[in-house]
């Protein structure tokens, strides 16, 4: 197990590294740069001011010496400055961070609360009327942009109920109820999706692992009926479960952002979005290699966790 | 529900020299009259609130559509900047609502026969949010960092200050702002306070200026957490008698449109800018009031002329173009019918833009078959195809763009419509790499920055238009920026404007307008004309 871990943390060296490089050059391709966005407020900016203000960001030199400075002040732990607002990037990250992450959490744990049983349930009670609207709801669910199901939710709140999340971000160590108050519309919002997908994986699986010899012998042998699908059947079904909820956790990271917008969560992708906007490219650069380094940390995870649910699975 | 709407421009009716006077001496008694007044902005909101006695106290909540990213006094201080930072900081002068000079910081001021240098006299007493006294220190160092903003500013903007030499503290109170030449910009500069807030000396090594202030202003920043909201208290010290009227406020970051409208009926927030269709989806709405006002920023049609020949390099294509646009139909399509027709300098903005009157009927009057005629003299019966650039969002440019592209198929031009991401946009604009641009212009700090890009002096002018000569408009502007005395002022730059409405190296299309929806105990405030929250800091006050 040790070696395969270790074989895995050498492989993310050179995905980083190339992420790094296609990162770089992507945001430098985009039209203009932060300089462009500032003298945008001044059309009569004099040519060498802007040539003045490149080289107090740091934007002049060739793309390889400019990419050289980056990548080696990241090895020293120095994401760099933000060109927007001057602060360090990993400050900037590390207050977005805790935002992100809690909100992906409570989505996932959302869909998979909700997700598994009502897969299970759907499975067990094959064509009933309980499958029918679970699976049309399933459909309804993968179908739904997440930001379209946000911008309904707030408007039926606050038509209905008069009555929307919090504004003001507050950590959960400071005022639990008030916090998750300001995050239930948007986890709920960005699970849905993630909880079709689970609940139509656990059906069609739990329907395969319940057709199998190991299944029926257990029901042979006199196990009851609730024994069986939990212990026998809803840990193998599970398997195909952990890789989708794996994945989502890396998609949602980043793409949780326009949700981030949409209730002003000062989270990662809100972060990211208005760091493009703005060309502020170490904030970019810095916010992108997390999102990555997040990734793909998070699928060696789901192939740790399969060994542990299935001793079958080698991780040689 | 109630709305209050601004009243239709009557801007070009002129200020006389006497107006101009009695204002600067009523601002600043025994003080020679200020160079620079933008004069009477007509066209900025008007509102019938109900007056009852001033009620103090309360917490209010604004949303803002972009985030402020950061709130440093000094540099390229973008509209979302500004919005941050407006309500801690003011500068040596201020505008009222009406665009008014008014005194602020300085209790009068001097300026020297030869008009190269103005001395300030500092109103004693006032306190920054630190506590410290302001004295002529203070100004000299906040001149200094507007000259050379250091980071997270920029110096970028440079050309946006007046040609501020040096400064020399006379006394504690008393300072001497020292100008390179003549320029008449300095107290619009000033007065708009956008880059030329009033800071403590040393600020720059007490705090971290992306994130905190010290100013002088009526509120107090507590906190700016980026991406999420800016927080406010009163400024007990605040040197204007009886004000702030609020506890305290909240800015929040609220990008989305219709966040900031749930939040609105949900009574989340007290206020917040929106779209014309934001606004009528909240007409009839209890407890809200939607206020309605023309702002600064106009759209405008923008021609390269340089490089290779095109048929816009010739006067009567542009001209042909001007006649072919029928702007009232783009304020109907598109804007609902609000708006002004606007010519390069937007309506509203004091005594300085040709009138409504001027406009449509005689310079932005739609003449298909003039129009015509032109091109046909023009050699361009066949018309030409050409590409027009404009900003991806807010959408309402793309639809300008669609309604001139139908427009000008009449005289057989075929325009391309090409949408670009904002950062794009601005990037092949200022470097000039478009043929045919859709763009808008914001507030300036005087006159003199809606025209100072038709002089050969401006860098931006040999970018766009190194082919286009007009002697008459070069001089006027020239001299325009030289000349304090604003009515000897006035007719140049009014002359500039009716020799480029007729050469039309741009056209001027439409001022639109700005929405802003308020619960109904908010009272006092008004869509600016400077398109920025000004109200919030100044006339806003709470009735429950």
């Amino acid at each position: 197990m040790g070696g395969y871990v270790l074989k895995r943390m050498i492989y993310m060296v050179p995905t980083l590294v190339g992420i790094s490089i296609l990162i770089f050059m992507m945001v430098r391709l985009l039209p203009g740069d932060i300089v462009t966005v500032l003298a945008g407020a001044d059309i009569g900016s004099d040519p060498e001011l802007i040539e003045k203000a490149r080289e107090q960001l740091g934007l002049t030199g060739s793309y390889p010496e400019q990419y050289w400075r980056w990548i080696s002040g990241v090895l020293q732990g120095d994401l760099g400055d933000s060109l927007r607002n001057s602060e360090p990037v990993s400050t900037v990250l590390l207050n977005a961070l805790p935002i992100t992450a809690e909100l992906v959490f409570l989505g996932l744990l959302i869909a998979t609360v909700v997700g598994v049983p009502l897969g299970v349930l759907s499975a067990v009670k094959r064509d009933s009327k309980h499958d029918f609207v679970a699976r049309v709801g399933g459909l309804i669910g993968v179908s739904i942009p997440s930001f379209f199901l946000a911008t309904l939710l707030l408007l039926f709140t606050s038509r209905v109920f008069g009555w929307v999340p919090p504004l003001n971000y507050v950590p959960i160590y400071e005022d639990p109820i008030e916090n998750l108050s300001q995050f239930i519309l948007p986890a709920i919002s960005i699970s849905v999706f993630t909880l079709a997908m689970v609940m139509r994986m656990v059906r069609a699986t739990m329907l395969e692992v319940l057709g199998q010899d190991y299944v029926r012998t257990a029901r042979a042998k006199g196990v009851r009926r609730k024994v069986v699908i939990s212990r026998h059947a809803l840990r193998n079904a599970l398997i195909p479960v952990v890789t989708v909820v794996g994945f989502e956790i890396g998609i949602l990271m980043g793409g949780s952002a326009i949700v981030e917008i949409i209730f002003g969560l000062p989270g990662l992708g809100n972060t990211l979005i208005n760091a493009i906007f703005n060309r502020d490219y170490p904030v970019v650069q810095g916010a992108t290699m997390l999102l990555a380094f997040i990734f793909i940390f998070a699928n060696l995870l789901v192939d740790l966790l399969y060994g542990v649910l299935d001793p079958r699975i080698s991780q040689e | 529900m109630s709305e209050h709407e601004a009243t239709e421009s009557s801007a070009g009716g002129g200020t006389t020299r006497r107006d101009v006077v009695v204002k600067a001496g009523a601002v600043a008694a025994g003080a020679v009259a200020a160079g620079s007044l933008a004069g009477k902005a007509s066209a900025a909101s008007r509102y019938s609130f109900a007056t009852p006695k001033i009620r103090y106290g309360g917490r209010l909540t604004w949303a803002l559509e972009q985030d402020p990213v950061h709130v440093a006094p000094y540099g390229a201080i973008l509209t979302s900047n500004h919005w941050g930072k407006q309500a801690a900081y003011d500068s040596l002068v201020e505008w009222d609502k009406d665009l008014n000079l008014k005194p602020a910081l300085a209790a009068s001021w001097k300026i020297a026969a030869d008009q190269k240098s103005i001395t300030f006299n500092l109103r004693k007493g006032v306190k920054f949010h630190n506590g410290k006294e302001l004295n002529a220190d203070d100004v000299k160092y906040s001149v200094e960092k507007m000259l050379a903003p250091p980071l997270p500013g920029s110096i970028t903007t440079v050309s946006q200050v007046p040609g501020f030499e040096s400064v020399d503290v006379i006394s504690k109170y008393v300072v001497r702002l020292n100008l390179k030449t003549r320029d008449a910009r300095v107290f619009g500069f000033l007065a708009w306070s956008r880059y030329s807030p009033i800071v403590p000396a040393g600020l720059y090594d007490q705090i971290n200026v992306a994130r905190n202030a010290i100013g002088t202003g009526p509120y107090r920043m507590l906190e700016f957490v980026p991406n999420d909201r800016v927080e406010y208290v009163a400024n007990k010290g605040f040197w204007k008698k009886g004000q702030p009227y609020m506890d305290g406020m909240t800015l929040k970051t609220l990008p989305d449109e219709q966040a900031r409208i749930a939040a609105l009926r949900a009574g989340a927030i007290d206020g917040a800018t929106v779209s014309s269709d934001g606004a009528n989806s909240l007409r009839g709405v209890s407890g809200l009031t939607v206020l309605k006002g023309g702002t600064a920023a106009f759209r405008e049609l923008q021609f390269t002329i340089k490089g290779d020949p095109k048929p816009w390099h010739d006067v009567r294509v542009r001209q042909a173009v001007n006649l072919a646009i029928n702007r009232q139909t783009i304020l109907n399509a598109v804007y609902g019918g609000n708006g002004n027709f606007s010519g390069i300098v937007p309506p509203g903005y004091g005594p300085w833009p040709l009138t409504q009157a001027e406009l449509k009927a005689k310079y932005q009057k739609y003449n298909l078959p003039k129009a015509k005629s032109l091109m046909a003299a023009a050699g361009q019966s066949k018309g030409f195809s050409v590409k027009l650039s404009t900003f991806s969002t807010p959408l309402d440019f793309q639809q300008v763009a669609s309604v001139i592209k139908s427009q000008l198929k009449a005289i057989n031009i075929d325009v391309e419509i090409v949408a670009q991401e904002p950062g794009t946009f601005a990037a092949n604009n200022g470097t000039g790499n478009f043929e045919w641009d859709l763009t808008a212009r914001g507030m300036r700090g005087d006159v003199d920055g809606y025209l100072s890009e038709y002089n050969p002096s401006n860098a931006i002018y040999l970018r766009w238009y190194p082919l286009w000569k007009n002697q008459k408009v070069w001089r006027a502007v020239g001299n325009g920026k030289i000349t304090l005395d604003p009515a000897k002022r006035l007719p140049l730059y009014k002359n500039a404007q009716i020799e480029l409405q007729n050469d039309l190296p741009q056209i001027g299309l439409v001022q639109v307008n700005k929405y802003q929806v308020v619960r109904n105990r908010v009272k006092g405030m008004y869509v600016a004309f400077d398109d920025f929250n000004t109200g919030l800091r100044n006339t806003v006050w709470l009735s429950s």
